[in-house]
């Protein structure tokens, strides 16, 4: 299985993976709701650079009740008709990375879309656990 | 869609705030940004007003590509009428403000009045809170900011130091620490507002037609284009490349502008920075990071930029990295323009070596040199002096000839003696002495064309200022050398019509033009667009511009040659038939 990884020491903090994600899943260029999290901030021990990703631990699988969040060959599905707004696996994802909508939420489906954008490969889709 | 469509309008007077609408008909002919913040200015200042009075306006403004995926447009334009120089002012921030602006569902911010106390404005979406400032005044931009985030969260800050406090003509405004709105004390602006910060954070997002197609679209041009070579010196290297590219040639502002060539350029340069490198870092959708994120000692900064090597390292005659640093980290912090700054303490170490004032400080002290930005911004000891600017200090203490400044704005980085073309963009340029309006050395004194010669420059001078004009109003940053045609192809996407080349090199050209003609009514004519007389006297004595000055008559020549292409007359006037051709 493959999933995103992330590398603190090459990423710029530009953002773009947040709109490419944005832009692909949810229609629209708003940071706020894409699938990742990545930081990059000035605070008053300097530069701290976080980033957050789905590595596909499979919480969110696990933690739905109706199975509306399933896994197909490696990547996650997510069926909106099943999704009764509960907002389990919103509160459950160690990486806080699922987006809670006012209809359904939105997990990474793993478009490479941010991996695609990155100007620094600060991003990469590799093999989990290899 | 490229504008949200809404303006908000701040009155610290009276504590109120309206949501208007954009005008639509402006943002036809000016875009946004610089352009558009200019025509608010232009429209709602009455001529003549005095820029610390509290009827100056202090405009944010974004521009139709502000918070999308098109690469490179992550800036802001903030924008006054001077109180440096009494011109137009606008200037360019990096980092995240703008697009969190857009999100919060605005094109621009228009601030207004004066506050009775120190307060910050704190935006959220549709909420607006008028905050006080009381425990933040007196504090430095940097704790402001911090202050700020631990008390609101993940907003993104606008803040003053002590020099935009205590009205310096050359305080600046930061953002995320070590971004800066750096030029014409646009920082001033917002103390004689009473006004600290200005917080935002935005929740919303913007929407176009065919989203997934027009990003994979972007993203090609982000690759084949804004990542092509050409602009990859910004990540490679950033601004402090130039300091080699400057010595070279004989233009790195020395010991206040006497020389061109700097003997220990080699501590300053692109290689030393990279030796106290940390991480590389970007604004706002840009893929190019030209942020240097350094640490050296117990010092660290984003920066040093050139111009800030070029000024406060070389032109005071410092060559060492750390107390450069230092130098940097506290102007930030402080809010001050290193361009300006650098220029005052440069100013004041000539005047002391040259017995015509005793400042109490040579070229090379670093002792005292490392006191200049506390003192400067605090107004404390000879920073008083130093406070006003070398234009001030000129006419107190003497050395008019050599107070480094055009309209009173200090000279940026690039000696005009070794690049001719330069010395015409400081003397046209909008603001006073500024290289962003036009940048020729980079075609001349580094590039291919002849630098001692005026054959050519004022058409190329002209064509780079309506260049940078519409970039600066679209809005892109300046470090991706992008073309007209590629802007257009860019803005027809998000303007949802066809925008050609020309019709951008036109809307150039309006914007350079009314903010000739802001300046036209504030008194401004071909007397003021003159360098100090060092460029046409001295000659430089050193690598490869030794013997060399920008004489008196050839600059005369480029300026009349200059005005005949621009379509003004002999005094430098925008003649009626050239306001008619632009709809001004
Ligand atoms: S969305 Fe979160 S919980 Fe689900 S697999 Fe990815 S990281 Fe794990
Ligand atoms: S696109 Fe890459 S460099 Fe930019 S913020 Fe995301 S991970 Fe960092």
């Amino acid at each position: 299985m493959k999933a995103l990884f992330f590398h603190a020491e090459k990423c710029v903090g530009c953002k773009l993976c947040h709109l490419a994600c944005s832009s692909q899943n949810e229609q629209v260029f708003n940071p706020r709701l894409a699938r990742l999290k990545i930081t990059s901030c000035y605070d008053r021990n300097g530069l701290t650079v976080e980033g957050k990703t789905c590595d596909l631990c499979m919480s969110c699988v696990e933690s739905c009740p109706v199975d509306a969040i399933v896994e197909k060959n490696g990547r996650l599905a997510f069926d909106e008709d099943l999704c009764t707004d509960c907002g389990l696996c919103v509160d459950i994802c160690p990486h806080e990375v699922i987006v809670g909508k006012d209809r359904g939420i939105g997990v990474c489906v793993q478009c490479r879309s941010c991996v695609n954008w990155c100007p620094t490969e600060a991003l990469t889709f590799e093999e989990v656990n290899k | 869609m490229a504008y949200t469509g809404n303006i908000l309008r701040v009155n610290l007077s009276t504590g109120k705030a309206v949501k208007e609408k954009l005008n639509e008909n402006w943002a036809k002919d000016y875009l946004g940004g610089k352009g558009l913040a200019i025509k608010y200015l232009y429209e709602e200042l009455k001529p003549g007003l005095d820029p610390w009075s509290e009827d100056n306006k202090l405009i944010l403004m974004t521009g139709p590509l502000t918070g999308t995926i098109a690469p490179n447009t992550g800036k802001l334009a903030v924008a006054a009428k001077s109180p440096a120089t009494g011109t137009i002012l606008d200037c360019s921030i990096g980092g995240h403000f703008a697009p969190e602006l857009k999100y919060a569902g605005y094109d621009a911010v228009i601030i207004e009045g004066k506050a009775k106390v120190p307060v910050y404005l704190y935006l959220e979406d549709d909420q607006l809170e008028l905050r006080s400032a009381a425990g933040l005044w007196g504090k430095g931009a940097h704790e402001t900011e911090h202050s700020i985030a631990e008390t609101l969260g993940d907003v993104v800050t606008l803040a003053i130091g002590q020099a935009g406090e205590n009205l310096l003509p050359f305080a600046c405004i930061s953002s995320e620490l070590y971004r800066q709105a750096g030029r014409g004390g646009i920082g001033a602006v917002m103390g004689s507002k009473n006004l600290k910060a200005i917080s935002v954070r935005g929740t919303g997002g913007l929407k176009i037609p065919d989203i997934r197609k027009v990003s994979m679209a972007l993203n090609k041009i982000k690759r084949e284009d804004t990542m092509d070579e050409e602009n990859m010196w910004a990540y490679t290297d950033g601004t402090p490349m130039i300091v080699e590219l400057s010595q070279t040639t004989g233009i790195l502002p020395t010991r206040n502008f006497q020389e061109g060539t700097f003997e220990g350029h080699e501590n300053v340069d692109s290689e030393a920075v990279k030796g106290v490198l940390r991480a590389k870092k970007a604004c706002f959708a840009c893929p190019l990071a030209c942020g240097n994120y350094v640490e050296k000692g117990k010092s660290r900064v984003e920066g040093p930029e050139y111009e800030t090597l070029a000024l406060c390292s070389s032109n005071c005659g410092i060559d060492d990295l750390e107390a450069v640093i230092e130098f940097n980290r506290l102007c930030d912090d402080y809010c001050l323009d290193t361009i300006s700054a650098g220029n005052a303490v440069a100013f004041a170490m000539e005047l002391t070596e040259k017995g015509i004032h005793d400042f109490g400080i040579r070229f090379g002290d670093i002792d005292k040199y490392l006191q200049m930005p506390w003192l400067i911004s605090n107004r404390e000891g000879i920073g008083a002096e130093l406070a006003e600017g070398v234009s001030s200090m000129a006419d107190k203490f003497g050395g008019k000839d050599f107070a480094m400044h055009v309209k009173k704005l200090e000279i940026p980085g690039y000696e005009p003696r070794g690049s001719w073309s330069m010395g015409l963009a400081y003397g046209t340029s909008d603001r006073g002495a500024c290289h962003l309006r036009a940048w020729p050395a980079a075609v001349e004194a580094f590039g291919d064309l002849d630098p001692f010669t005026i054959e050519g420059k004022a058409e190329l001078v002209k064509d780079m200022q309506d260049d940078n004009s519409v970039k600066f109003s679209a809005i892109f940053c300046d470090f991706w050398a992008i073309s007209t045609g590629r802007m257009a192809e860019i803005l027809s996407i998000f303007l949802e019509r066809e925008v050609t080349a020309e019709e951008l090199t036109t809307i150039g050209e309006r914007v350079y033009n009314l903010a000739r003609l802001f300046n036209e009514r504030e008194g401004f004519t071909r007397k003021d667009d003159y360098l100090p007389r060092r460029i046409y006297d001295e000659k430089l004595t050193t690598g490869k511009t030794s013997g060399k000055n920008l004489p008196f008559e050839e600059y005369e020549k480029m300026l009349s040659e200059y005005y005949a292409l621009r379509g003004w007359d002999e005094k430098g006037i925008i003649t009626e038939a050239k306001k008619k051709a632009l709809n001004l």
